[in-house]
């Protein structure tokens, strides 16, 4: 094995697969990869140098994002919209332990987060973006919201028997987030408003109030009145 | 000195002996009632009376099978038949020299290593698609002909006296540097052990080197299984790129993810000396013209190391950093991070708390904002 050279950090690392790449003739796979290539440097482009590491896969690419998980869900959803190109890509992203290895085949990097990242490009189908439940972790927490577009895709077991909890970015799922939202303060305006008549009704009794209320409402609207009667003499004169 | 009386095998009559291996030997013999010279090959079909008539069946089904095959890269053989413990095939008389022979002479080309391999591909995909497997693909079994031909030679007799060869471990052997990792595991074979017999011989003739080399047979074995080959045009560099993705998969040990037929890595080997072609000839063109022949892509897929496919991905699976992407700065804050850095990398996500939330989350807010002048509101209409 090779000598870590570096500590720990977590960093969200994005997955590339192309799907059933061993399987697929010599010249499409090379056709793919300078497919995959051009994606890369597109999305890439995005991010700082000193934010992004790329690196090379049997399979696909890995692209390692350090401190940006907003950015690493956007260059994902990016890189899946290569799939209508005739790309079959399905991503994996995740957030987790990466550190730069040496060795004598040149610089490289090892990690779990990497490893996770690519269990989880397994379990992805093609065209689709599947994050883990630490890179959802990781995105709330630097930007509370956004996570409200990742929807549960399932639990899933991978071939070392590691459960994997994942999620799909879904557009319509941060629609329903804010919907709720709506609802929640409709529901707090017009149970506290209510609240608080009811807290009236029972201090002053039911007919108090109500004439109270009735009172105001003719103050109001005498008011009203009056002020409207200034503006037409305003705009007569 | 009286000499050696040469044997006759049915009406085979023998003029000369060519060469001897472990499963018998080869002679030049004439048939006479065609007027015919052929090859004679002598396999010795048992040692014990126990195994006699079964060496026989395999022998009489295999040789069957091998002369139903009539391919222009594949010997023909015209006959076959018993005389004593010997059983004996009559075959078409090559005049050419073992692939073996042309290695050991100097080194081959890539385009002429490129021709070999599909040359025989193709006429693996023939025997294949009849059934029959090959079992011991090697340089000494493939005989090169004259106008650029190829023969692939000894089809099944490797399965003839296989049970020969069972160790105490079960294993089958065969030529160790040639075998699949399946026929090493002594698992079920198949054709596509044939096809990673070819890939390790077009390795060995483009890179001159012995792929799985070991001064014992178990070492070889280990590394037949285990060994992770550089690609050819990190030893070669006029190897194109192109030629590493084929090599790559039909040296595959998992057979799943192998070529799954001989015709496909031939079509694949096709693309490959259509693209050295194309090369050799854009080459000549820039010759003439006096400028640099190499593209930076190919520089970079020769200095390219052996990545591992998603799958196979561990946490201490190393992924080489892309040669084409330009990686130092974020490397260098990896290897040797700021203060800052190391506090922001190194910090594992925490659930987001109601403040942080507040702050950063604009539907939050708003909500909290609703629900705080809802209850002013109402607090108001309560007490006001």
């Amino acid at each position: 094995m090779n000598k870590a050279n570096a500590a720990a950090t977590l960093a969200s690392v994005v997955f590339l697969k192309i799907q059933e790449f061993p399987r697929r003739p010599v010249q499409e796979q090379a056709r793919l990869r300078a497919q995959l290539e051009a994606v890369v440097a597109v999305t890439a482009a995005e991010l700082l140098p000193e934010n992004r590491i790329v690196l090379d896969a049997d399979d696909g690419s890995v692209i390692v994002i350090l401190g940006d998980p907003e950015g690493s869900l956007r260059l994902a959803e990016r890189a899946v919209t290569a799939t209508a190109a005739g790309l079959p890509l399905s991503i994996g992203v995740n957030h987790g332990a990466v550190q730069m290895a040496g060795g004598g085949r040149g610089e490289g990097m090892i990690g779990d987060g990497i490893a996770v990242a690519a269990s989880v490009a397994e379990f992805s189908a093609p065209g689709r973006v599947m994050v883990s439940r630490s890179f959802r972790e990781a995105l709330a927490y630097t930007r509370p919201g956004a996570e409200s577009r990742l929807h549960p895709a399932g639990v899933f077991t991978d071939g070392g028997l590691r459960r994997h909890e994942l999620y799909a970015p879904d557009e319509l799922a941060a629609g329903r987030t804010q919907r709720r939202r709506i609802v929640l303060g409709v529901a707090a305006v017009i149970g506290l408003l209510g609240a608080g008549v009811g807290v009236r009704v029972v201090v002053d009794g039911r007919e108090k109030a109500l004439e109270k209320g009735l009172s105001s409402l003719r103050r109001s609207a005498l008011e009203g009145e009056k002020l409207l009667r200034e503006l037409r003499a305003k705009l007569r004169h | 000195m009286a000499k050696k009386k040469l044997p006759q095998f049915g009406r085979y009559k023998i003029l000369e002996e060519l060469g001897r291996g472990a499963m018998g030997v080869v002679y030049k013999a004439e048939d006479p009632a065609l007027d015919r010279i052929v090859a004679l090959k002598t396999i010795i079909l048992s040692d014990d009376a126990e195994g006699h008539s079964e060496y026989q069946k395999r022998f009489l089904l295999e040789a069957k099978a091998a002369g139903r095959l009539n391919h222009p890269q594949i010997i023909t053989v015209y006959d076959f038949g018993q005389e004593g413990d010997l059983a004996y095939m009559a075959m078409e008389f090559l005049k050419g020299s073992e692939l073996r022979e042309r290695m050991k002479e100097g080194p081959i080309s890539v385009a002429e290593a490129v021709h070999i391999a599909e040359l025989v591909a193709e006429g693996l995909g023939y025997a294949h698609e009849r059934g029959v497997v090959h079992r011991d693909i090697k340089p000494s079994n493939i005989m090169l002909m004259p106008h650029d031909q190829v023969k692939i030679m000894d089809f099944g007799i490797a399965r003839m006296r296989a049970s020969d060869h069972k160790t105490s471990t079960g294993l089958v052997l065969g030529t160790p540097k040639y075998m699949s990792p399946e026929q090493v595991l002594g698992s079920p074979v198949d054709h596509r052990s044939d096809i990673f017999s070819l890939g390790v011989v077009l390795y060995e003739m483009l890179t001159r080197t012995k792929l799985f080399s070991g001064e014992e047979t178990q070492q070889i074995f280990h590394s037949v299984v285990n060994f992770q080959p550089v690609a050819p045009s990190k030893v070669n560099s006029e190897v194109p790129p192109m030629l590493d993705f084929v090599i790559e998969r039909a040296l595959k040990k998992d057979p799943a993810v192998r070529y799954q037929d001989a015709f496909e890595l031939a079509a694949d080997l096709r693309s490959c000396m259509i693209e050295l072609v194309d090369r050799e000839a854009a080459e000549a063109k820039q010759k003439g013209t006096g400028k640099s022949t190499k593209t930076l892509k190919l520089e970079a897929e020769a200095k390219k190391g052996q990545a591992p496919a998603a799958e196979a991905i561990g946490m201490d699976t190393r992924l080489p950093v892309s040669l084409r992407f330009d990686c130092s700065a974020a490397a260098a804050r990896l290897t040797n991070p700021t203060r800052r850095d190391r506090a922001i990398l190194t910090r594992a996500p925490r659930p987001v708390g109601f403040w942080r939330r507040l702050r950063r989350d604009s539907g939050a807010r708003w909500l909290f904002a609703v629900v705080i002048a809802s209850l002013l509101a109402g607090a108001a209409l309560a007490f006001a």
